[in-house]
């Protein structure tokens, strides 16, 4: 379907981003495209359909040469591109406008764009939604809207460029079902993307590397070669690490790509070793009821709470009166039992409903839930910029409901907004780093102290880019300067909202490290994530919220064990965590009241199918009735 | 995130909602001239009427109609009150130094403040039942002609289109940044100088966001097969139908029974 032969390409002359790419994908074929931040992915992706011509080598789209202009319509509605930011590729206001720019664009007779628009909009799930306002839409929405305007072009091949990368777990999971839906009927899909267990559902997966094919193959064959993948900035699927934790502990298994074929293999041993069939045994389910609030580490438990928010309610649509009026209703009203199944309910008018929360000085505290669930607002909160309408919020001691002790909380708990470096603004890092300082008025020897020592805590040096221009760095050192900008406030509660958003796997460990070692510097921390592995891997408690309420809090073991509760609000589990309910709905005896890391699940089922006797063998449990599938937070 | 809201579109089917957007357009302008042609307040009655038939028509509640006109009425009051010092005929009413009032310019007042009203009501008749990209499809249809002399008709009306798309889309990116900007202690109330700060630092990433939304735009219109106007079809063509008539034959009887009333005082 495609054919690439020596691709060369370079956006200035100088720097090659492409470098004799050859590549050939077959027609019907699920392609993944792996690598790095500035691999020279999108580059290529961008070929493919001729948004971009190679400087050398020949792209042919099923069969057309890509640099002939005479073919450029037929190849564009032969391979279309979805885009990875959901905001800046829809044209229109309204949905099916959208959906038919494309047919508009090709000359399509009026009644036919009517009828690709109505089959295109079924195709991604969104029949009903034609006449919705565009911007108004989930991120998740709003991608598979640019989807159905792909696909309302009859296109053969569909290219995706990072585009799930901005959405959260839901909005991740509703685009890639789409993806195999139509693969399944029969189109090409090329994928680039950062997160591996995507790439494991693919035929074939292509890593790329400086602009090179650096490996290319089955993903079976190139997701299990660690060390390789190290080098080129990504990482093993989870599945893959336990494979290979096994074998190191001498275990025969393979490392599976795919988490269901790995707890299928390991399942597979353990029956073959205790000599019975015990896969489907039925045991006998528990149901927990979430522990609200009643449950923080017993170590943190001691220190003195930081942020104090008590029955906070926030609504941006109703006035004094109305929410007065709204609280009457729903004393006397079962609030609960009307709330929307999936999702918020719509004529919800609450971002935040009855919300108390402490935060504990020193802590690292984790704050999860799907897109609309209200950790934006609750986020916005902290740190005074909405002051509250109803109930509480202490931070340091002071309340914020007071006008200038909200002002004065701003320099105490500093804020990383989502993508932080689009705020940079200043001509030099040095000035944009001194914004903060300055706005309190310090004088000039400690703005200047400042703005060295919050660069030095981001891992960059004053001296070599202190009077460089914000812009011309690369992505990942921008948003450590925008991280420096909120450092220098010499904040003492640390709050950022995703701060791992859009990053590849090696640069997200930088950050996490980053975070890390500041939480341990003795910054008290709240971080917003999508991630449950990261939650999972550095918070001391965690809490979640949904539709506006807190749904569960606790250490990340009490939370995680509840992986049906979690996964009814759309929210996933870690991992490891998943693949241990897994093994244990298919009858491998794991205890699941902790908390598995890949090592430690690893340890537990070496001792298993090895028979070592320092693990004891318990009786299977279950945190729920049902087993958590693979799909889950991919 | 707040909701934006831009335009006053009022969802429904009515036969003033089924009107092409060009005749609502043309009929829109002939509204306003023949408006200003009034010369009194019998004159305006009406205009009243045509206006109360639209709402009635077009079912939009009373409650809708006045809260997209809020905004619009502090003009109305501004306009008026100054043409209190206007016209200074008949008998004094009220003097301080040289302001003063008198009946003549009451009545002024009291006409110019009608007459501006009913000339908002007729226009948000046109936005409320006519979603913005329709407006700018008409828009675009009846600039075409003079593409023939130069004109970009087109694409104007994709450049009206896309504003009117990305629109809510800065709103929200302007109050992340200034929320962003406002947590490192940027202030508004910081003195001349805070402010002039703090606008920067709200406006310059809000321009490199417009670059960098420009960038992946047109290349998504790209891949789109975007490529002006040449060989384009739409989804929904427009055409006049027999709703179209009737309303021109309603702004017809409108004219003639201000012509006849500005005819029969002067």
């Amino acid at each position: 379907m495609i054919e690439c032969r020596g691709v060369s390409f370079s956006y200035d002359g100088a720097a090659p981003a492409l470098d004799g790419v050859d590549l050939n994908i077959e027609d019907g074929e699920f392609f993944c495209i792996l690598g790095g931040n500035g691999s020279g992915k999108s580059t290529f992706a961008k070929h493919l359909n001729a948004l971009l011509q190679p400087d050398a080598g020949t792209v042919r789209v099923n069969g057309m040469d890509a640099s002939d202009p005479e073919l450029v319509y037929d190849i564009r509605s032969t391979a279309g591109m979805v885009f990875q930011n959901p905001d800046d590729q829809l044209v229109a206001t309204l949905v099916e406008d959208d959906v038919a720019f494309g047919p508009e664009n090709l000359g399509v007779p009026s009644a036919q764009i009517a009828r690709r628009v109505r089959e295109a909009l079924k195709g991604v799930g969104l029949v009903g939604f034609e006449r919705h306002e565009t911007h108004a839409l989930s991120g998740g929405q709003k991608q598979r809207v640019a989807l159905a305007g792909v696909l309302a072009m009859e296109p053969r091949v569909l290219i995706l460029d990072e585009a799930s990368s901005m959405l959260d777990p839901r909005g991740r999971k509703g685009l890639m079902k789409a993806c195999h839906a139509l693969h399944n009927r029969g189109m090409t899909i090329v994928m680039i993307t950062h997160f591996m267990e995507e790439a494991a559902e693919a035929d074939r997966v292509a890593v790329f590397q400086a602009g090179r094919v650096a490996m290319l193959g089955k993903p079976e064959e190139i997701l299990t070669r660690a060390d390789e993948l190290a080098q080129l900035n990504l990482d093993m699927p989870v599945s893959c690490c336990l494979g290979r934790a096994l074998r190191e502990k001498g275990v025969s298994v393979c490392a599976q790509v795919r988490e269901a074929d790995m707890v299928a293999e390991i399942a597979q041993a353990y029956a073959e070793r205790s000599g019975t069939d015990i896969a489907g045994q039925p045991s006998a389910s528990d149901s927990h009821v979430l522990d609200n609030g009643s449950s923080a580490a017993d170590g943190i438990a001691a220190s003195e709470p930081v942020i104090e928010i008590s029955h906070l309610s926030h609504s941006y649509s109703l006035s004094a009166r109305e929410r007065r009026r709204w609280r009457k209703r729903s004393t006397t009203a079962d609030a609960s039992s009307k709330q929307a199944l999936w999702g918020n309910d719509p004529n919800s008018p609450w971002a935040l409903r009855d919300v108390s929360l402490t935060v504990r000085r020193g802590e690292f505290l984790g704050l999860a839930g799907h897109t609309g669930s209200g950790k934006s607002t609750l986020v916005q909160h902290l740190n005074g910029l909405i002051r509250p309408q109803e109930g509480s919020v202490c931070a340091l001691g002071l309340d914020l409901s007071n006008k200038k002790d909200a002002a004065a909380v701003k320099a105490k708990v500093g804020v990383v907004f989502q993508y932080p470096e689009r705020q940079l603004f200043a001509e030099t890092v040095a000035q944009d780093v001194a914004f903060g300082p300055r706005n309190l008025g310090l004088p000039q020897d400690e703005v200047a102290r400042r703005v060295a020592s919050s660069l030095a805590r981001v891992g960059l040096d004053l001296a070599a880019i202190g009077d460089k221009s914000p812009f011309e760095l690369s992505g990942g050192q921008q948003r450590r300067v925008a991280f420096a900008g909120v450092l220098a406030m010499e904040p003492e509660v640390l709050v950022l909202d995703e701060p791992m958003a859009g990053l590849d796997p090696a640069a997200r460990r930088d950050f996490l490290g980053l975070i890390d070692r500041l939480h341990r510097e003795g910054l008290t921390v709240v971080m917003v994530s999508h991630s449950m592995d990261d939650l999972a891997n550095c918070c001391d408690r965690i809490v979640v919220m949904n539709e506006g309420a807190v749904f569960a809090e606790g250490t990340p073991a009490q939370v995680f064990a509840h992986a049906d509760e979690l996964k009814s609000i759309g929210l996933g589990v870690p991992a490891a965590q998943r693949m241990a309910l897994a093994l244990a709905q298919a009858g491998v005896p794991l205890r699941c009241d902790k908390l598995y890391a890949v090592e430690a699940l690893a340890d537990e089922l070496a001792g298993l199918l090895l028979g070592c006797a320092d693990v004891p063998l318990r009786v299977p449990c279950q945190a729920g009735s049902k087993a958590p599938t693979r799909e889950e937070g991919c | 995130m707040e909701a934006f809201s831009f335009g006053s579109y009022y969802p429904g089917d009515s036969a003033v909602h089924r009107l092409d957007p060009r005749t609502k357009l043309l009929l829109g302008f002939a509204f306003l001239i023949t408006v200003l042609t009034v010369g009194s307040f019998c004159g305006l009655v009406p205009v009243a009427m045509f206006v109360v038939l639209v709402y009635v028509v077009a079912r939009v509640p009373l409650r809708r109609v006045l809260s997209s006109m809020a905004p619009l009425l502090a003009i109305v009051v501004v306009v008026a009150v100054l043409n209190l010092f206007s016209d200074q005929s008949g008998r004094i009413l009220w003097q301080l130094g040289f302001l003063q009032v008198s009946e003549g310019s009451l009545r002024s007042a009291a006409f110019v403040a009608c007459r501006l009203t009913l000339m908002m009501a007729g226009m948000s008749a046109i936005t409320l039942t006519t979603p913005t990209l329709d407006l700018t499809a008409g828009f675009e249809r009846l600039l075409a002609p003079f593409a023939r002399v130069g004109l970009p008709a087109h694409e104007l009306g994709m450049i009206m289109g896309i504003a009117l798309r990305f629109m809510p889309q800065f709103a929200t990116e302007m109050k992340q940044t200034a929320d962003a900007q406002a947590s490192r202690g940027a202030r508004v109330t910081g003195g001349p100088l805070g402010g002039v700060r703090m606008l920067g630092s709200v406006a310059i990433p809000l321009f490199t966001g417009v670059f960098r939304h420009a960038e992946t735009l047109s290349a998504a219109m790209d891949a789109r097969c975007y490529h002006g106007e040449q060989g384009r079809t739409r989804l929904h063509a427009l055409a006049f139908g027999r709703g179209d008539v009737l309303a021109a034959l309603a702004m017809a009887l409108l004219v003639t029974c201000v012509v006849v009333i500005n005819l029969q005082l002067f």
